[in-house]
């Protein structure tokens, strides 16, 4: 076993250094990858819990009032009232804006599991880590989030090591590895992203998400609610974007788009969007199936 | 019959299968390759296929390009979901509507990334009180090998890789999504009929008619749009019914499916082949039946 991470618990080291390998394949990926001369090594993990610091997006004014945009970088956008002064209780500006804090913080998150799992690939000479499984839940009431990456840690039989000792992941495993191999993609790593943005309705917004009248005094037809369309669009796009520059040219395959949206009352939301996937890099031309032959099965 | 003992039948070779995934991690580590092509040069694609979808579009000339969503909220006014009678319009409309704007933007971004169309989308509508909210995500895609803009018109389809390319197999074409909706109040029973009826088994046929008002004008809105689009009939038909959670006396019927149309002269015959599976559940030992229970 080469170097143990200095994080790692003594007691982790000396389970490494045992002789029988640990994996989460089930037993049909398990033949499947020894099938593609794949050896599971272990079953490598890596965890962080995360307690946010109070995050705010900055200030929205200059030194004389003026509105010098927000303190966050990335999408805004501005939705100014049409009534014109009504109360002071009315919803005069409304704004979209994306939470980069939110993002960053989940990165963080994220970034640190992932790193200690490949760290522990790392330490055990793995090539490649297959079956790769992540989760980010509340941890208890305790307002933290824990984030959670895990995999089976892999060599290939007679395979080189990777390049600069950092093993590739995939979320796939068994037969789905060996048809992506088979399709010519070689795994590079997971990608993950998350992106968050938040709804500050303004007046209209507020009345249709309500279901009053913005034009006051007469029944509209259903109008759309172009504020937070408008929002679920960007923080969709948002997330395919940073997914994108994470690929440095590499295609990206097997997504899984989630996306909550959490009311906060008067047209106000905050939406959320987590987007994963397999990186992955052409290392052979393709070659075509035959169409495929329908089969019909007997019971 | 002999059985097919081929190394066809048997699957891939796996010795093929271990040079594939050597090769895959000699080409990571940066050792170039062998036959001096240069590979890797990436095309940035992203998709939501799985590998299997991946594969089956690939045998029928067709590739992924980029996942691609459209999403619009439509607002339904105060009030319309108190008791009345007949079809609660503004409801139905903002449906509608909201399908329609999802549908046009995310064959807006399939336009932009060069696609001839959508497919495997995930279609999510939730209808709440004062809104209606219709995402829908899926993966454009093209001909293999063809670029830029095409003349023919874009299609957004449900169906996943594999029913696609089973269509496309059978001399099919997806034009587009038809939708059709409609939420209906159920009358009120008079306070002597519901007394009445209290300890009865009885229809309540309040309820019955306003479903099957509502299946009609949904399915005829569905197979209008299905027309409109110069198709032949709609495959994959998803209803949804029953009463509104926050509405108990008003009935909604959501239908959509892919509107597919005839390209080839006729119907190809696809001419399944029957395989009997050896993997059948076993029957499981139950130890409840020694003791004779």
């Amino acid at each position: 076993m080469a170097d143990v991470p200095a994080d790692l618990p003594e007691a982790a080291g000396r389970r490494f250094a045992d002789g029988a390998f640990t994996s989460a394949l089930t037993v049909p990926d398990f033949a499947a990858c020894l099938q593609l001369g794949l050896e599971p090594v272990a079953y490598v993990q890596g965890f962080c819990v995360m307690q946010w610091r109070w995050y705010g997006m900055g200030a929205n004014f200059g030194p004389f009032g003026q509105f010098t945009g927000p303190g966050n970088r990335g999408y805004s956008e501005n939705w100014p009232c049409p009534h014109g002064f009504v109360s002071a209780e009315h919803r005069g500006f409304g704004q979209n804006y994306e939470q980069s804090w939110i993002e960053d913080a989940w990165r963080q998150g994220f970034d640190a599991a992932y790193g200690r799992m490949i760290e522990e690939a790392t330490s055990l000479g793995a090539h490649g880590i297959v079956g790769v499984v992540d989760a980010s839940e509340p941890l208890g009431d305790l307002g933290v989030l824990e984030f959670r990456v895990q995999g089976t840690a892999v060599r290939v039989e007679g395979g080189p090591a990777p390049a600069e000792g950092r093993p590739w992941t995939t979320y796939l495993a068994g037969q789905r590895l060996a048809k992506s191999i088979e399709a010519g993609f070689a795994p590079v790593s997971i990608a993950a992203a998350v992106s968050s943005v938040r709804v500050w309705a303004y007046c209209v917004t507020e009345y249709l998400t309500e279901g009053s009248s913005p034009g006051w005094g007469y029944q509209v037809a259903a109008a759309e609610i172009e504020q937070t369309a408008r929002a679920h669009m960007a923080v969709r796009r948002i997330a395919r974007d940073q997914v994108r520059a994470q690929l440095a040219g590499d295609s990206f395959h097997g997504a899984s788009m989630v996306t909550r949206q959490r009311e906060l009352g008067q047209g106000d939301a905050e939406l959320q969007c987590i987007l994963r996937g397999n990186r992955v890099r052409r290392f052979k031309e393709f070659d075509p199936l035959p169409p495929p032959q329908p089969t019909v099965r007997l019971r | 019959m002999t059985p097919d003992l081929s190394p066809e039948a048997a699957g891939p070779d796996p010795a093929v299968l271990k040079g594939e995934m050597r090769a895959a991690a000699e080409f990571l580590s940066g050792t170039p390759p062998s036959d001096g092509t240069s590979r890797g040069a990436g095309s940035q694609r992203t998709s939501d296929l799985s590998i299997d979808e991946e594969f089956v579009l690939h045998s029928v000339g067709w590739e992924p390009i980029q996942l691609v969503c459209g999403v619009s909220l439509y607002s339904i006014p105060m009030g319309v979901w108190n008791w009345g009678q007949g079809e609660i319009g503004h409801a139905s409309t903002a449906y509608a509507r909201a399908f329609a704007a999802a549908t046009d933007r995310i064959h807006r971004e399939c336009t932009d990334v060069g696609g001839r169309g959508v497919v495997g989308v995930h279609v999510e509508s939730e209808v709440h009180r004062h809104h209606v909210d219709v995402a829908l995500v899926g993966t454009a895609v093209r001909s293999v090998g063809s670029k830029g803009l095409s003349a023919d018109p874009v299609f957004v389809s449900d169906l996943s890789g594999r029913d696609f390319a089973l269509l496309h197999a059978s001399g099919w074409e997806p034009l587009g999504l038809a939708v059709g909706a409609s939420f209906v109040y159920a009358p009120r029973r008079s306070a002597g009929v519901a007394i009445k009826q209290k300890s009865q088994n009885v229809e309540l046929t309040n309820f019955t008619e306003a479903m099957y008002s509502a299946r009609e004008s949904a399915m005829e809105r569905m197979q209008r749009a299905a027309m409109e689009m110069g198709g032949s009939g709609v495959v994959e038909v998803k209803v949804t019914e029953g009463p509104m959670g926050f509405a108990r006396h008003a009935i909604g019927f959501t239908a959509y499916g892919t509107v597919v149309r005839l390209v080839a002269g006729r119907h190809q015959r696809l001419g399944p082949r029957m395989v009997l599976p050896l993997d059948d559940p076993v029957v499981q030992f139950e130890a409840t039946a020694i003791r004779g229970r």
